[in-house]
């Protein structure tokens, strides 16, 4: 407990609010709403996982006064049970409805939230052109008047599926086998995804299928996995996609060459990952040019990428939060993974991530390098 | 046996804190638990209405005790009103810790509503004198006889010093009532524990049930980071604290940060607080957890290295120190002088660790107010910054479903929750641990059905009887024994038929039963029996078939005997007689001969 209690007299400099919690079972879906509350779900292969709506401490929500709420808690707003492990989760838009994905079974499931009780509930199905045995379908939500569902295993199996009348309302309509790693709606009629190879595309779907995609990126360069995070429009000029390798390789590229990156880098992690399935490369949503990665070891680490050029062989994090290794006094070589993480939408430095022994954290983490 | 009732008697709305009363009947007693009032009323809505007890009769007849969990005073704020007032005179059951230190508080309390707020109808301190004389002390795991059918027994509970879960049983039924617990161990009090002791039903409060816990630690990194920002600035921090509440708690915690920081900062602890504490702590040392016991047989509980007792003059030293004084609700006393002195300097810090009555000036400080009206019509301003920080352990979700897991109950039944905010929880423990979760709303009644087990015993005699037959091949098999159950004193035996008939003085009666079948023969009787005779010895194998003198065929006692017809001399008559033992072996010959005998030779 030595260590421990080390690092919590560390963190009082590191950190300005630090809260972890215990779940019943360990996610790898951090899924907001509403900026107050997030899902949750258990990924295990056996037994009944928990799908869970988490309301945030008060205190995190609050700017003034945040003494006099001593409420440090989060709040089960509502919970369900899936059979299945739940590896993504999206919560469409301004309806009370969910589309998890994962295994057994290549297909999603429709679940709803409950309004006069705090249930979610299985509602529906909805079938997976592909049959794949060990590959889950990657989803992402079109929020509009009529919600749908964009899926796919593979880039030849990319579909998008009207969420009320099931009907298929777009096909990607190409024999490309390519594995999807990451997919991620950008407005109305646009689309980003991002292959285990590396490939990324960005796709009108409005279009035929002729998404701008580079003709050599080191195709599938010695079994390294990728995956891609696109930056919010509104967030300012610069690169606005990263990219995460389980090698450790960070790239930034701009949407109009995604031939050659503008940047590239090895950041100090242990590689390669463990399951690249867990590797996450966000974008801060209050902070200029300021990303996250985890996916590596018990660790989020922060980058501030302003002035990266080039090809850069050493990079150092602004931030490392160790939480998940050192609040239990766990040994390094027994510390868990970081299973997902994701950043507070309105607090500019507040993320919230999680880890393989069911842990999850907010903290709030203090800019060391900042003038003032 | 009649089956469980138990309501939570009502509350009005408004659950900010949540209040405790519940009556629960097993098996024809009837206990109430808890006896809380609800702090946030001023007037009569504070106390729990008791008419829905009982419409008529005395409460101290149709009571048959009432048990106490703990000192907090939705737990027991009430009791002096119920016993006194309302009128009660049976016993109260509590664990020695909570007896020393209800009158205390209660007193507190009773000092605030009457001298502060001037409230009229309130209980007096004689009545808590006399209340606290009805109480019967009790240890833990010690099962105390309220009477010659009712039991109880108190179960390490966490939460506060002397907090108990307490199993109440009435022959094979028992309910168990959490009361507030803690799952997780805190610095100086352990985590609740129960064996598993399978009740009927497992009460528990769900107040906090659909919350998802913040680590310990964080909490205390939080109350470390206000403390440290303070005193780093220069600052004063004030922490009113009652003697047996989180002060132990936020000690040890200090204390071993300031050595590991190397702080200087002078942390004092008003000396009255000392005092009470260490009786207190000495008195019930194994309340505590190991880590304490260990360290108060070392030195006196509250010798820190970087602790010292306070003075008052201390709190005009310039510079930043830290200090714990009483009372808790800066109501009166020391904090209250303490915080007037500090409280225009916004580098000051105040630190409210608990929740604070109406009229104090705590509570004034925390719903925002910042002028305040003090004696003689001055006015304090409150510069410095409050801070409200929540260090009451409860049990949440996985608490909960942890508790259940050790005592194994056959139904669980959650209190003080909104049934609609639960569902999903209700769900998980029935799922979990496949038993009925109820959640009844305050006033409501729940009725649990229950399966009474009824020991028997069997005499020894019978067994060996039994065993002297001889052991079936297949040993898992059930066995049909024969006996006769006795039913006496309201104990159930099983004897061999000839021990009852003995013990009772009743002569054994024997059934006979006479079958006739008839048979057509032209022969005479004798030979008739002779051909019936020949006929079973050739087919029974296995049985006994004799031919007596007097022309009667015998199969084991079964006698039949051939005679004729009165009427028609071309039939016969076998007569087919035998006892109610044999009455298989009778049917069976009785069905054979019917189908008649075979031809004989010619």
């Amino acid at each position: 407990m030595e260590l421990a209690e080390d690092w919590l007299v560390e963190s009082l400099r590191l950190y300005q609010d630090f809260h972890a919690f215990d779940l019943s079972g360990a996610t790898r879906v951090l899924e907001w709403i509403d900026h107050k509350g997030v899902f949750v779900a258990g990924y295990e292969s056996l037994k009944k996982n928990e799908i869970l709506h988490l309301i945030l401490p008060l205190r995190l929500s609050v700017t003034e006064n945040q003494g006099l709420f001593p409420e440090r808690d989060f709040r089960v707003c509502h919970g369900g049970f899936s059979d299945r492990s739940v590896f993504d989760l999206k919560h469409v838009p301004d309806t009370r409805l969910l589309v998890t994905s994962g295994f057994p079974g290549c297909y999603l499931q429709v679940w709803h939230v409950a309004e006069d009780n705090d249930v979610i509930k299985a509602v529906s199905t909805i079938a997976v052109h592909e049959k794949e045995e060990s590959l889950w379908p990657r989803v992402a939500v079109f929020s509009s008047m009529a919600p749908a569902v964009l899926h796919g295993v593979r880039l030849s199996g990319l579909r998008t599926v009207d969420l009320e009348s099931q009907k298929i309302t777009y096909s990607s309509g190409v024999s490309d086998s390519e594995e999807l790693s990451s997919l991620q709606v950008l407005d109305a009629d646009t689309f980003a995804f991002c292959g285990t190879s590396g490939r990324l595309g960005l796709v009108d779907t409005r279009q035929k299928w002729a998404p701008m995609e580079p003709l050599s990126l080191n195709p599938g360069s010695s079994g390294v996995k990728w995956c891609a995070k696109v930056r919010d429009k509104d967030q300012g000029p610069g690169p606005c996609i990263a990219s995460l390798g389980s090698d450790g390789q960070l790239r930034l590229l701009d949407p109009r060459n995604l031939c050659h990156p503008v940047s590239s880098a090895q950041c100090p992690v242990p590689t390669p990952s463990p399951d690249p399935e867990l590797l996450r490369v966000t974008w801060a949503p209050g902070l200029d040019n300021c990303l996250a990665i985890s996916g590596f070891d018990g660790t989020v680490q922060i980058y501030d990428v302003t002035s990266w050029d080039g090809k850069r062989s050493q990079v150092e994090p602004l931030f490392t939060h160790r939480g998940h290794i050192f609040l239990d006094g766990h040994e390094v070589h027994t510390a868990p993974l970081v299973t997902t993480h994701t950043w507070h939408p309105c607090k500019p430095r507040t993320l919230l991530s999680a880890a393989s022994d069911a842990s999850l954290h907010v903290w709030d983490w203090v800019d060391l390098q900042a003038s003032c | 046996m009649s089956p469980h009732r138990v309501f939570p008697l009502p509350v009005w709305a408004g659950q900010d804190v949540g209040r405790s009363c519940i009556l629960v009947s097993i098996a024809g007693k009837n206990v109430m638990l808890d006896c809380g009032m609800h702090m946030g009323y001023n007037d009569d809505r504070r106390f729990p209405d008791f008419s829905y007890i009982t419409q008529s009769g005395r409460l101290t007849d149709f009571l048959d005790c009432v048990i106490i969990s703990h000192f907090h005073l939705d737990h027991c704020g009430a009791l002096p009103y119920f016993s006194e007032m309302v009128g009660y005179d049976g016993p109260i059951y509590m664990t020695h810790p909570t007896q020393a230190i209800c009158p205390i508080l209660l007193e507190d309390y009773r000092k605030i509503a009457v001298d502060k707020k001037g409230e009229a109808n309130f209980f007096t301190s004689q009545m808590i004198k006399d209340c606290m004389k009805k109480v019967v002390a009790v240890h833990l795991h010690q099962t105390v006889q309220v009477d010659d059918e009712l039991e109880i027994k108190a179960y390490y509970a966490g939460h506060v010093l002397g907090a108990a879960m307490f199993q109440i049983k009435v022959g094979s039924e028992s309910v168990v009532y959490t009361g507030d617990y803690n799952m997780t161990p805190d610095r100086h009090l352990g985590a609740a524990w129960i064996d598993k002791c399978r009740p009927n039903l497992l009460i528990t409060e769900s107040t906090y049930a659909t919350t998802i816990r913040d680590s310990k630690r964080c909490r205390e990194r939080d109350f470390l980071k206000k403390v440290h920002e303070t005193v780093e600035r220069g600052g004063k921090v004030l922490i009113p604290v009652f003697a047996l509440g989180r002060a132990q708690e936020l000690c040890i915690l200090l204390e071993t940060f300031w050595e590991r920081m190397n702080l200087k900062v002078p942390i004092y602890f008003s000396t009255g607080l000392t005092e009470k504490a260490n009786h207190y702590y000495k008195l019930f040392i194994t309340w505590t957890n190991q880590k304490i016991r260990k360290t108060f047989v070392q030195r006196n509980m509250f010798e820190f290295k970087h602790i010292k007792a306070f003075d008052r003059a201390f709190a005009d030293n310039p510079g930043p120190m830290v200090v714990f004084a009483t009372p808790g609700m800066l109501h009166a006393g020391q904090s209250l002088q303490i915080f007037r002195k500090w409280a225009g300097n916004e580098k000051n810090m105040v630190i409210m660790p608990g929740y604070c009555v109406q009229g104090t000036v705590g509570h004034k400080i925390l719903s925002g107010q910042r002028k305040l009206e003090m004696e003689g019509r001055q006015v304090l301003e409150v510069k410095m910054q409050v801070e409200y920080m929540s260090f009451s352990a409860h049990a949440d979700a996985k608490g909960i479903m942890q508790l259940v897991g050790q005592a194994e109950p056959e139904s669980v039944l959650l209190v003080h929750g909104e049934a609609k905010k639960m569902e999903f929880l209700r769900q998980k423990i029935e799922q979990e641990f496949r038993v009925s979760c109820y959640m009844p709303a305050n006033g409501e009644t729940v009725t649990l059905p229950t399966s009474p087990s009824i020991p028997v015993g069997i005499s020894l005699g019978l067994l060996k009887r039994e065993m002297a037959q001889g052991l079936l091949p297949e040993a898992k098999k059930p066995r049909l024994l024969h006996g006769t159950l006795i039913m006496k004193d309201s104990s159930f035996r099983l004897v061999s038929s000839e021990q009852a008939l003995k013990e009772l003085g009743l002569t054994e009666h024997q059934l006979r039963f006479t079958c006739r079948v008839h048979l057509q023969d032209t022969r005479k009787e004798q030979e008739t029996a002779l051909r019936v005779y020949s006929h079973l010895k050739n087919t029974l194998k296995d049985h006994c078939v004799q031919h007596l003198p007097d022309g009667s065929v015998t199969v084991e006692s079964i006698l039949i005997q051939a005679a004729a017809h009165s009427e028609d001399p071309g039939t016969k008559v076998l007569l087919v007689s035998w006892t109610y033992q044999d009455e298989e072996l009778g049917s069976f010959l009785t069905a054979l001969l019917k189908n008649g005998l075979p031809q004989a030779p010619s």
